[in-house]
């Protein structure tokens, strides 16, 4: 909703002026739209959502700090996970694909 | 091969073995691909172990490049950088390919540095050749200079589950494997950081502790050089010394203690010294040239006091006990005493304890002597005498 007031994000401690749209609830406070958003990594093999909220090491991955690319449960329990990792960055980053 | 670190083993050959963060990966490749002369230098940014060197070695390598690897201890001085690198960048031609590699530029702040960072910064201006600079941090004051002259690529901290993706191909290829319990705390405990994740998982499958909490905090002293000086192959012994993670003044010196107060044969004795001779050397040298590279050597250099079932044992006293005691309780008044004779026969102190005082004692003991001392100083010319052979 658009504010009414000023507030600070409760997630990122950013200011958030009047009539910039802002997520409220009760006793909860206000937060930005983007930071609301869930952050998750992507899985590098298949492109989806590498499951974060599941993930076993979800209390001990900083999601916001590390590098954006993981694996998910499926695709790290293939026959040969870290050749498929292997392939798919060869796939999608052909520049990397260097012979040395 | 069977001695060698996996962090050596299974450093990456190219690219793709290279994992994580594949953004600032392409990024650098694509830097390296455009470059011309007068291109931005580049600067990678990330916490240890996150592949900064790797990356700058494989690129070189993949690019055709001769690399001059330097780092902070090199750059702290403006007429050295000056000497290092003026010939590279004035005749590149004549040099081959070269690309200049600067390790560790945030590791030198404050009185470290002897004008080195500003003449770099000047370099950095106008390349003539590709320039890649790594550091952990860009907060540093100083490296808000070497910010505006250069193009910043960061890399992050790998996420647990691509490490430990990582670390079991690696565990798959030697065969071995560890508990998910132990994965799980190792992925925690590295923090991204490969190269430390890889080395703890090394000393973990060689066997020389049981996979428990206790194997992430080995710093008791005691425990771990006697562990050392247990092991049953020199593969246990490596472990242990690499996870006895304490100061290396502290650990050179505690191998010290141990082995001249162990009971052992003449020429274990006399091997063992020498190691720690040699180690004590390198520590030296770190200290005097501030290459803290230089570090990764000494637990090799050390691992050469390993001899299988030899008697050494914890001593965190240097000298036996009656020696230290009389150092702690005579030491004052033998020092006062040659400071009165040293005044008498017009030498230095020093000179007087080295070469005149054992003579002394044997002229006075012959009787042949009168100093003239008063009572206590010739109490203890007495006592002094009598420790004479």
């Amino acid at each position: 909703m658009p504010m009414k007031f000023p507030g600070t994000c409760v997630v990122c401690k950013k200011k958030i002026e009047i009539n910039e749209i802002g997520l409220w609830a009760k006793g909860l406070g206000v937060k930005h739209v983007t930071c609301a958003e869930v952050v998750e990594l992507r899985c590098l093999v298949c492109g989806r959502p590498a499951g974060c909220s599941k993930c076993e090491f979800r209390d001990d991955c900083d999601l916001s700090k590390v590098s954006q690319l993981c694996i998910c449960i499926k695709c790290r329990d293939l026959a040969d996970p870290f050749t498929s990792y292997q392939k798919a960055v060869s796939k999608k980053f052909p520049l990397l694909n260097l012979k040395i | 091969m069977i001695n060698m670190m996996w962090s050596e083993k299974y450093r990456p050959k190219n690219l793709l073995d290279l994992i994580g963060n594949e953004e600032a990966k392409v990024s650098i490749v694509e830097w390296f691909g455009k470059w011309v002369k007068g291109t931005k230098p580049v600067l990678l940014v990330g916490p240890p172990g996150t592949g900064k060197t790797t990356l700058a070695t494989l690129c070189a390598k993949q690019f055709g490049y001769d690399l001059i690897e330097l780092n902070a201890s090199d750059i702290r001085n403006k007429q050295r950088i000056q000497e290092m690198l003026a010939p590279i960048l004035g005749y590149s031609n004549l040099l081959g390919k070269a690309m200049i590699f600067v390790d560790e530029v945030d590791g030198i702040h404050g009185r470290s540095d002897y004008g080195g960072v500003e003449a770099l910064v000047d370099i950095l201006k106008e390349p003539t050749v590709p320039i890649v600079l790594a550091a952990n941090s860009d907060k540093a004051d100083k490296m808000k200079n070497i910010k505006k002259v250069t193009k910043t690529i960061f890399l992050k901290p790998i996420p647990p589950r691509l490490l430990r993706l990582y670390l079991e191909s690696i565990l798959k290829k030697e065969g071995a494997s560890l508990s998910a319990g132990t994965l799980l705390r190792l992925m925690v405990t590295s923090k991204g950081d490969i190269r430390s994740m890889i080395n703890s998982a090394q000393a973990l499958v060689t066997g020389f502790e049981p996979q428990t909490e206790k194997s992430f905090q080995s710093s008791d002293v005691e425990e771990g050089v006697n562990a050392f000086f247990k092991a049953k192959s020199i593969d246990e012994a490596r472990a242990i010394l690499y996870s006895l993670r304490i100061d290396p003044r502290e650990k050179i010196q505690a191998f010290y203690s141990s082995v001249i107060t162990s009971d052992l044969t003449k020429d274990d004795m006399q091997r063992m010294l020498q190691v720690i001779s040699e180690a004590d050397l390198i520590y030296g040298k770190i200290m005097k040239t501030q290459e803290w590279r230089l570090l990764r050597y000494l637990d090799s250099v050390l691992l050469g006091l390993y001899k299988e079932g030899i008697a050494a044992r914890y001593s965190q006293f240097n000298l036996p006990w009656p020696v230290l005691n009389r150092l702690r309780w005579d030491g004052k008044a033998i020092r006062g005493l040659i400071s009165t004779l040293a005044k008498r026969m017009h030498v230095s102190t020093s000179s007087f304890a080295t070469f005149y005082f054992p003579y002394l004692l044997f002229c006075i003991k012959n009787k042949t002597l009168d100093l003239g001392l008063d009572e206590t100083q010739n109490e203890i010319l007495q006592k002094e005498m009598s420790a004479l052979k």
